[in-house]
C-alpha cells in the first residue's frame, strides 16, 4: 500500500492540475514530433487560435448567436414544458389522455426532427429554435408532472382546510412543492438545448453546403470543412465546454436564490 | 355534566367509511357505524389502537374524506367540504417546506377564506399574536427544517389558530415529540384551548391520540375507539377539575380513569402484538 | 459533482410512470362529492376509463388532428398525410430498409455501450474506492464532461472520416461519462455500515467487494448505463445524419434530402419505436440483473 504523502495546503492543488497538465505537455510534445505541415491541433497553436478568433470578434458572436437561440428555445419550452406539466400534474384525465402522445414522442431524438424542421421551417434559426425547444421541452414536462405529483398531499390537505380556492392551490402550494423538480427540469433542459443547438448548427452547416445556421456550432463546420482550422475547432470545442459549465453553475445558483428554505 | 339539551356542536349519525383499493378492488371498512354528539367548547380526546380508524373520522369531520354512509352535521348543516371553520392540525404537521414561521403562520390569512375581510395590517397582527402566544417570538424567519420538532408543533398551532376556526381537529399533534416536551405542551395546548376562560368562550376539539394518560389529562369526554371494523367502544366523562396542572397526574381519580381506559384496549392490544 | 439521482433525470428515457395526480387525488376526495349524489358511472364510461382504451382514444385522435392539418396545409412535401406515412413504411419494410438501418443503428449502439461500461466500471470503481485515484483523475473528467460528444463530431470526423468509427467513438464518449459518475456514486453510497458489518463478519477484502460492494452498487451502475443510453440515442442520430453512410439517422437524412417526406416521417416513426423498445430492452436487463432495487428510486 502506498503511504499517503504528507498533506500539505497545495497537495488538492496540485492533484487537480497534475493529470491535465501532464496531458497536454504530452499532447504538445507529441505535436513538435509531427512533420511541419500538419494539421493536427497542439496546445501551443489553440491558444494561438483562441486569441485570434477572440480578438476578431467571431468567436464571441457565434457563441452569442447559439446562446441566443437557445435561450429563446428554451423559453417556448419553459412555457409549454412547465404549463403542460402542472396541468397533467394536477388533472388525472389530462394526464391519462396525453401521456400515450408524449410517451410516444420521447424516444424519438431531437436530431431525427431536424429533417422534419428543415422541410417545414427552412435551413434558418426557426428551425434550430424547434430542434432547441423540442430537446428541452421534454426534461422540463416530465420533471413538472414528476414534481406536481409527489407534492405531500397533506399540503394540499393542509390549505384546503384553511379555506384556500382550487386555483390559489396550484399557485400557492403546488407550484413551490413542486419547484425543485422543476428546477431541477430547467437545469437538465437547458444543458440538453445547448448540445441540441450545437448538433442543430452543425447538422444544418454540414448539410445545406456551408449552410446559412450561423452559430459556433456552424463556425466549427466550417473550419472542418473549409479552412481545415483543426486548432479552431478545439477552441470552439473549449468554447462549448465553457458555456456548458456556466450554464449548469448559473441554474444552481438560481436555485439556491429560489428556493432558500433547502439550503 | 352531561349536557344535552343544547343543540351539539357537531352530530356524527352511523357514520361509516369503506375503502377499495385502487388495484384489486379489495374493500376495508375503516370505520364502522359511529354516532357521536360533541357540545360546544367540549374537549374530546379518540383513544385506540393504530390503525382503528381514528383518522379517518377526522378527516371526516374537517370534509377531506366523505362518509360511505351516515352524516356529519355541524350546528345542524351537513359537512360537504373542508372549511376553515374547522381547523386540522395534522400528524406531521404538514407545514409548508418553502414559507418562514410567519408566512406559515399567515397561510390561511393571505390565501384562504379567514383572511378575506381582514386589512393587510390586521392580518399581520394576528400573526403576531400567535407567534407570541405560542412562544416563537425570534423565530418568526426560520424555515421549517431550521426548527426542532417542539417548534414545528408550536407553528402549526398557531397557523390553526391564526385562522380563527371554531372547531379543532389535531390528529396526534404530541405523537412526534419526546416525554418531556409533551408534557409540557399538554399544559400549554390546554391554556391556549382556554382552559381558563369561561366555557362558552372554549372552541370545540377533538384530539387524537394513542396516549391514555394524554386523553385523561386533557379531555372532558374520552372516546375509547376499537379496530376491525373501527367502532365506538365507549365514552367515559372524566370528571377532573380544570384548569388542570401536573399534579393532577398523580391523584388517583387519575391513575383510575387511565386504568379503566387501559381495561378497554388492552386485549385488543395484545391481540394487535400477538 | 452531482449525484446519481439527480442525473436520473438526465436523458429523455427516464424513470417515468407518472404517478397519481396529487390535486386530483384530494379533489376525488373532497369537492367532486358535493353534488347531490351523482349518478354511477355505467359500464361504458367505466370502459372508456381503461387505460388502454384511453391511449387508443388519443392516438386516433392525434391521427385525425395530423390527417386535417395536413388536409388544410395541403402541401404533401412539407406534411404528409398520415395515409402516405403509412404507405411508405410499409414500403420500407418491405424493401428491408427499415430492418437494415434499424439494425446497423442499434449494433452500434450496443457495441459502444460495452466498450463504454467495460471501460467506464472499473476506472469508476478504482475512483470510488480510493480517493487518491479521484483526486488525481477527476479533474480530467471533470474538464472534458461539459464538452458535449456533439462536439466531438467535426474533429472526429476530420481523425476517422464518414464512416463505422465516428459514430461509435462519439457514443462511446457520450456513454462513458454517464456510467462513470453513476459507478463512482454507486460505490460512494454503499452504506458503510454494510461494510462494517461484513468485516465484523471477518469477511475478507475482496469478498467484501465482490459480496458488498459490487451488488450494493449496482443498481445505481444499471441506472447509468440506461442514462448512457439515453444519452446515446440522442447522439447517435446527430452522428449518424452528420458523419456516417448508413444507421437511422443518416436514413432519415437522406430521403430529407430527396425530399421524399412520407419516407422521411416513416423513418422518425422508426425511430420512436426503435428508442422505445431499446429502453424496454434495457429496463428488462435491469429487473434481471438487479431485481432487489425494484420499487426503490433506482428502479
Ligand atoms: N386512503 C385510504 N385508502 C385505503 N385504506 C385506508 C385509507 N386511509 C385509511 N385506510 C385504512 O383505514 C384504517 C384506519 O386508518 P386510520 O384512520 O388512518 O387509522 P388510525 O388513524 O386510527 O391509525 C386502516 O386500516 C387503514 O389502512
Ligand atoms: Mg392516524
Amino acid at each position: 500500500m502506498i503511504r499517503p504523502a504528507p498533506e500539505s495546503r497545495w497537495t488538492p492543488v496540485i492533484n487537480a492540475v497534475l493529470l491535465p497538465a501532464v496531458l497536454v505537455i504530452a499532447w504538445q510534445i507529441w505535436a513538435v514530433t509531427l512533420p511541419a505541415d500538419t494539421r493536427a491541433p497542439a496546445p501551443v497553436g489553440v491558444v494561438a487560435a483562441f486569441f485570434h478568433l477572440a480578438g476578431s470578434g467571431g468567436l464571441f458572436s457565434a457563441t452569442l448567436q447559439s446562446l441566443g437561440r437557445v435561450l429563446l428555445g428554451f423559453a417556448f419550452a419553459v412555457v409549454f414544458g412547465v404549463g403542460l406539466g402542472l396541468l397533467m400534474g394536477s388533472s388525472r384525465s389530462v394526464k391519462d389522455n396525453l401521456d400515450p402522445i408524449i410517451e410516444s414522442f420521447r424516444p424519438i431524438a431531437p436530431m431525427a426532427v431536424l429533417p422534419i424542421a428543415i422541410l417545414l421551417l427552412g435551413t434558418g434559426t426557426p428551425a434550430a429554435l424547434s430542434i432547441v425547444a423540442y430537446a428541452a421541452f421534454f426534461p422540463l414536462l416530465i420533471n413538472t408532472v414528476h414534481g406536481v405529483s409527489r407534492v405531500d398531499r397533506k399540503l394540499v390537505q393542509a390549505a384546503m382546510t384553511m379555506g384556500v380556492p382550487r386555483p390559489r392551490i396550484l399557485a400557492t402550494v403546488i407550484l413551490p412543492a413542486a419547484l425543485p423538480s422543476i428546477m431541477l427540469g430547467a437545469r437538465v433542459a437547458m444543458g440538453v438545448a445547448w448540445t441540441a443547438i450545437i448538433a442543430a448548427e452543425l447538422a444544418v452547416g454540414a448539410k445545406s453546403g456551408g449552410g446559412t445556421s450561423g452559430g459556433i456550432g456552424q463556425m466549427m463546420f466550417v473550419f472542418y470543412a473549409y479552412s481545415i482550422d483543426l486548432n479552431g475547432i478545439v477552441v470552439c470545442m473549449i468554447v462549448i465546454g465553457v458555456v456548458a459549465l456556466l450554464i449548469d453553475r448559473f441554474f444552481r445558483a438560481t436555485e439556491r436564490w429560489l428556493m432558500p428554505w433547502r439550503y | 355534566m352531561a349536557t344535552t339539551n343544547r343543540a351539539p356542536k357537531l352530530k356524527l349519525s352511523n357514520v361509516s367509511k369503506e375503502f377499495t383499493a385502487p388495484g384489486t378492488g379489495q374493500r376495508t371498512v375503516a370505520v364502522a357505524d359511529v354516532s357521536l354528539e360533541i357540545q360546544s367548547g367540549e374537549f374530546i380526546c379518540v383513544v385506540g389502537p393504530s390503525g382503528c380508524g381514528k383518522s379517518t373520522v377526522l378527516n371526516m369531520v374537517a370534509g377531506l374524506a366523505e362518509p360511505s354512509s351516515g352524516t356529519i352535521e355541524k350546528d345542524g348543516v351537513p359537512i360537504t367540504g373542508p372549511g376553515a371553520d374547522r381547523g386540522v392540525m395534522f400528524q406531521d404537521y404538514a407545514l409548508f417546506p418553502w414559507l418562514n414561521v410567519r408566512d406559515n403562520i399567515g397561510f390561511g390569512l393571505r390565501h384562504g377564506t379567514p383572511g378575506k375581510e381582514l386589512s393587510r395590517s390586521t392580518r399581520e397582527e394576528r400573526v403576531g399574536h400567535y407567534i407570541e402566544l405560542v412562544g416563537l417570538a425570534g423565530s418568526e424567519n426560520k424555515y421549517p427544517h431550521q426548527l426542532s420538532g417542539g417548534m414545528r408543533q408550536r407553528v402549526a398551532l398557531a397557523r390553526l389558530l391564526a385562522n380563527g376556526p371554531d372547531i379543532l381537529l389535531l390528529d396526534e399533534p404530541l405523537g412526534a415529540l419526546d416525554a418531556q416536551t409533551r408534557l409540557i405542551l399538554q399544559v400549554e395546548l390546554l391554556r391556549i384551548w382556554g382552559e381558563t376562560a369561561p366555557a362558552e368562550q372554549r372552541k370545540t376539539a377533538i384530539f387524537i391520540t394513542h396516549d391514555i394518560e394524554e386523553t385523561v389529562f386533557l379531555a372532558d369526554r374520552v372516546v375509547v375507539m376499537s379496530t376491525h371494523p373501527g367502532r365506538v367502544k365507549a365514552v367515559l366523562p372524566v370528571d377532573l377539575p380544570r384548569p388542570r396542572e401536573e399534579t393532577i397526574r398523580a391523584e388517583p381519580r387519575f391513575g383510575h380513569l387511565a386504568e379503566e381506559i387501559w381495561g378497554l384496549i388492552r386485549d385488543e392490544a395484545y391481540r394487535a402484538i400477538a | 459533482m452531482s449525484s446519481a439521482a439527480e442525473r436520473q433525470h438526465a436523458g429523455p428515457p427516464q424513470p417515468s410512470s407518472l404517478q397519481t395526480p396529487v390535486l386530483q387525488r384530494e379533489l376525488d376526495a373532497t369537492h367532486t362529492w358535493q353534488g347531490p349524489g351523482g349518478a354511477k358511472p355505467s359500464q361504458i364510461t367505466r370502459w372508456m376509463s381503461k387505460r388502454g382504451v384511453i391511449a387508443i382514444r388519443s392516438f386516433v385522435i392525434f391521427i385525425a388532428l395530423w390527417w386535417l392539418l395536413a388536409l388544410w396545409v395541403n402541401r404533401p412535401v412539407q406534411l404528409p398525410s398520415p395515409l402516405r406515412v403509412a404507405i411508405a413504411l410499409g414500403g420500407l419494410i418491405a424493401a428491408g430498409e427499415v430492418s437494415e438501418n434499424a439494425l446497423i443503428s442499434v449494433s452500434r449502439l450496443g457495441i459502444s455501450l460495452v466498450i463504454a461500461a467495460v471501460l467506464a466500471i472499473p476506472l469508476g470503481f478504482l475512483m470510488g474506492l480510493r480517493r487518491e485515484a479521484e483526486a488525481i483523475i477527476d479533474p480530467v473528467v471533470e474538464l472534458l464532461r461539459p464538452i458535449s460528444g456533439i462536439a466531438w463530431i467535426p474533429l472526429a470526423l476530420f481523425i476517422f472520416g464518414v464512416g463505422d468509427i465516428l459514430p461509435l467513438f462519439i457514443l462511446v464518449y457520450v456513454a462513458f461519462f454517464q456510467i462513470l459518475l453513476n459507478t463512482i456514486a454507486g460505490v460512494r453510497n454503499v452504506d458503510q455500515r454494510l461494510i462494517a458489518a461484513a468485516r465484523t463478519m471477518g469477511v475478507g477484502r475482496w469478498a467484501v467487494l465482490r459480496y458488498v460492494i459490487i451488488p450494493a452498487a449496482l443498481p445505481t451502475v444499471m441506472v447509468g448505463i440506461r442514462l448512457a443510453f439515453a444519452a446515446a440515442w440522442a447522439a447517435i442520430i446527430a452522428a449518424e445524419l452528420i458523419g456516417a453512410p448508413s444507421g437511422l439517422g443518416f436514413a432519415i437524412e437522406w430521403y430529407r434530402e430527396l425530399l421524399m417526406s412520407p419516407k422521411v416521417f416513416a423513418f422518425l416513426v422508426v425511430i420512436g419505436i426503435v428508442g422505445y423498445f431499446a429502453d424496454l430492452a434495457l429496463r428488462a436487463l435491469q429487473r434481471w440483473l438487479t431485481p432487489w432495487a425494484q420499487g426503490t428510486e433506482l428502479a
